[in-house]
């Protein structure tokens, strides 16, 4: 290449990029130039113009205007696969490997190894198995299948699936929402290691920790822009959430005061075997109450049961002195239990589904008469809904597909106030969602006990339940290994009992 | 139902989005057209009563049902099954010289036990609809030869039989013939519960999003019976309708309303923005289909032909539908 040597350093750049859907602005002149052997992150709200502008990079959107160039020469009119061949690889969010290939198929797909028309599975999972070794030093088996991996193992085999085709540009979007720390770490060592190798790494993410820890550079994306690139290191991650939300991030976890009444959920002895035993706790009228564990510490299970998708083997559980039988979530609905799954696009919400559909979808009861539905009473109630949560809609028979994240979260979060639930129980509330909509929901929540229901949060964020909680109760091994409130409810107090280190007294903390 | 997305388009592009959208109706209009002046018989009174009698009114019950099945997310192959299971044991019960209303119902219960089979299936054993029912229709198939000595239809032209099908198939009220007035109760009933009734937004919650539905506390097992439960029985009434018509009862002759129940249903999909099943879709395809296929005979083409013809029409009608909207994205 001929370029000049400072040039001869941009892996990436995008200029004036801009991109209209309909009425939406989605783009507007943004810019984003990242620089070889650097991470290089990129973050912004949902809404903010992060994927777009990967989507166009991606060649699966087409700019309305603006240029592109790759390792210093313009491109035009990008395909998905012309990008691969220049040397730009993506990692998607959602896995998109064969869950029934091995991993060399999984590797070598697209680019099979083997004589003319034949493929050799044996060649392609030795070279696979070379390849991982060299780079990660990791041994899998021999031809383990794909869906026989971890989330962490699976993007490892996507990212050296770039390698093997001779990648300079690795992009990862959001790849570290389903990992546990420990793989997290290993795939931010390997991310180094690439960084140090030359690449140039693209690193789309929400957390802000990992941003931090990471990335060399930083563009954060507003309205569709890009409003400025700066080094994590030297700016306070308080300043890089303030660009995003051009807001104090003092208002994150808004303050309240709730008057908290008789106990609403009466949780006793509740036991599964292999996953929790003895259970009791309660939460109260207007009370926010956390619970928190490791992964597989037995408090994701304990939620799935309160709500009947798995079935406890002993104990009882009662809302407002009622028994519940927790055979299904028929009856825990019926029960007035509300649920705000996790995984929201497999439980919380039907994205095929208009915004009217969803929201009243549990609480159908309500709005119809010997079997049919109601119309105008159900067009009412969910306008209603829509404007007291102001969910960004266009309108309530939008799609709900078409909504962002955090409006998709409050359609899931109004299905259930549609049904006057008085027990919410919410799994990681805010996983997914930017941090504009986290503060709505926080104070969602806060009015939601403010008018008397009772809140559960199972939550992995510890911030998050340090700010948002009354109490939170921590898991160890299956079984409740502390409470704290107060003074005593800080992060590093729940770290330490939930990875069981023994809380002898708060002064020991102090 | 549907949504304007597109404030600021261009004529040219909104009458793409309307072509899209009502490909179905165009093309049936186009065909019309066509026909009518390829052929003088086909827009004659006796034509389009024979195409409505014979074509529409069974092909129509059935991919109701199928609409039901395919809004819900899954797919019934044994409707086939349910029509003969109807057809066999209602025939078989006037040939024994049991009352045309006896046989009549307990023929539907035979269609509706196919559906009882398949919802067990689905439901309690978890196996999927299409594995499950594709399981039925081979059941299904053989149980007839077996009943039938390998498969020898049974014939009631004249007599007690031969007055009870009149009865039912060559009778009218107010000028409408009795099998019309059949379709047009179906229609009404599967269209308020699809697209007006709790029940038809469980189905299409299911059919969107299974686990939505389960987290949302709806039956979603009991739901799931009730759909193949009533496919089954509105292929039943097909059955009894089909026998009536033919005043027999023909081992396997159901299974030529699967393909083209399916086929009508999905083209009926184009209609509606967000490519559901919708009952007045599904009853534009079946118009379509059978228009298509008496146009063609009207007009010289054989059986064979006619298949062909309609393979073209489904690739047109979806290609046109989907394309023009793709490129309007």
């Amino acid at each position: 290449m001929t370029a000049q040597p400072a040039a001869a350093q941009i892996a990436i750049s995008m200029t004036g990029i801009s991109k209209r859907f309909g009425p939406v602005q989605a783009l507007h002149d943004a810019d984003l130039e990242v620089a070889r052997g650097t991470i290089h992150g990129l973050v912004g709200q949902n809404g903010a113009g992060k994927s777009t502008i990967i989507k166009v990079l991606a060649g699966i959107l087409k700019p309305d205007s603006g240029t592109i160039s790759v390792n210093g020469e313009t491109v035009g009119n990008l395909t998905p696969s012309s990008v691969e061949r220049l040397g730009v690889h993506f990692i998607h969010q959602d896995r998109l490997l064969v869950p029934t290939a091995t991993v060399g198929e999984a590797v070598f797909l697209r680019h099979e190894l083997g004589f003319g028309p034949f493929v050799s599975r044996r060649s392609m999972n030795r070279r696979a198995a070379e390849l991982l070794k060299r780079y990660f030093d990791l041994e899998l088996p021999v031809g383990i299948l794909v869906q026989d991996l971890t989330t962490a193992q699976q993007k490892i085999v996507q990212i050296t699936r770039a390698l093997a085709q001779k990648a300079s540009v690795l992009v990862l979007d959001e790849p570290t929402a389903a990992l546990v720390k420990r793989e997290v770490d290993s795939l931010f060592a390997v991310l180094r290691r690439l960084r140090d190798d030359g690449i140039a790494v693209i690193f789309i993410s929400h957390y802000m920790q990992e941003i931090e820890q990471l990335c060399d550079r930083v563009t954060v994306m507003r309205n569709g822009t890009d409003v400025g690139t700066v080094d994590p290191a030297q700016t306070p991650i308080d300043e890089i959430i303030a660009m995003m939300i051009a807001r104090d991030v003092g208002e994150m976890f808004p303050k309240r005061s709730v008057e908290i009444g008789a106990p609403m959920l009466e949780v006793s002895h509740l036991g599964m075997a292999g996953s929790f035993e003895d259970i009791s706790f309660s939460v109260r009228r207007g009370e926010i109450v956390g619970l928190t564990g490791l992964l597989g510490s037995g408090a994701k299970e304990i939620v799935q049961c309160l709500f009947g998708l798995d079935r406890a083997e002993r104990g009882s559980v009662k809302v407002e002195g009622k028994t519940l039988s927790l055979s299904s979530p028929v009856h825990a609905v019926q029960g007035g239990i509300a649920m705000l799954p996790e995984d929201r696009r497999a439980h919380g919400v039907a994205i095929d589904l208009s915004v009217r559909e969803n929201i009243s979808l549990a609480s159908l009861g309500r709005y119809s008469g010997s079997g049919f539905v109601k119309r105008r009473q159900e067009n009412q109630a969910i306008d209603g809904l829509i404007r007291e949560l102001s969910i960004k809609t266009p309108g309530r028979d939008t799609l709900v597909r078409q909504l962002s994240g955090g409006n998709q979260q409050k359609v899931a979060i109004a299905k259930w106030l549609s049904c006057q639930s008085r027990v919410y129980i919410l799994d990681e509330p805010t996983v997914a969602v930017d941090v504009g909509a986290k503060v709505e929901i926080y104070n969602l929540l806060n009015r939601l006990a403010g008018e008397g229901a009772a809140i559960l949060m199972l939550s992995s964020d510890l911030l998050e339940l340090v700010g948002v909680c009354d109490r939170v109760l921590v898991v160890y091994r299956g079984r409740l290994a502390g409470e704290f409130s107060g003074a005593e409810l800080d992060g590093d107090r729940l770290l330490a009992a939930s990875s069981g280190a023994r809380i002898a007294k708060a002064e020991a903390f102090s | 139902m549907s949504v304007s997305h597109d404030t600021g388009a261009s004529g040219a592009q909104r009458l793409g989005g309307f072509i899209a959208s009502y490909s179905v109706v165009i093309t049936f209009l186009a065909i019309c057209l066509f026909f009518a002046v390829a052929s003088p018989t086909f827009l004659t009174g006796a034509n389009l009563y024979n195409v409505l009698v014979n074509n529409v009114v069974m092909l129509a019950i059935v991919a109701l049902g199928l609409t039901i099945v395919i809004s819900s997310g899954g797919i019934d192959l044994s409707v086939g099954v349910s029509v003969d299971m109807a057809s066999m044991v209602f025939v078989m019960l006037l040939a024994a010289g049991y009352g045309g209303v006896f046989g009549v119902t307990v023929g539907l219960l035979a269609a509706v036990a196919v559906g009882v089979l398949n919802a067990i299936l689905i439901t309690r054993l978890k196996i999927s609809p299409f594995l499950a029912t594709l399981g039925v229709l081979f059941i299904g198939q053989s149980t007839q030869q077996l009943a039938t000595s390998g498969g020898q239809p049974i014939y009631l032209i004249t007599g007690y039989a031969g007055d009870q099908f009149n009865a039912i198939a060559r009778t009218a009220l107010l000028g409408v013939p009795t099998p019309v007035l059949v379709l047009i109760a179906c229609i009404v009933v599967v269209y308020l519960l699809l697209h007006r009734s709790v029940f038809g937004r469980a189905v299409q919650a299911m059919g969107a999003q299974p686990g939505v539905a389960w987290y949302s506390g709806l039956a979603v097992p009991r739901q799931q019976s009730l759909v193949y439960i009533g496919c089954a029985l509105l292929c039943g009434i097909t059955g009894i309708l089909l026998s009536a018509t033919v005043k027999s009862y023909v081992p396997l002759s159901g299974n030529a309303f699967l393909l083209d129940a399916i086929g009508a249903t999905f083209i009926g999909t184009t209609l509606s923005a967000e490519r559901r099943p919708t009952v007045v879709g599904t009853l534009l395809g079946v118009l379509l289909l059978a228009v298509v296929k008496n146009g063609l005979l009207l007009i010289g083409w054989n059986f064979y032909w006619q298949q062909v013809g309609i393979g073209v029409l489904v690739f047109l009608v979806l290609a046109v539908s989907f394309g023009l909207r793709r490129a309007r994205q």
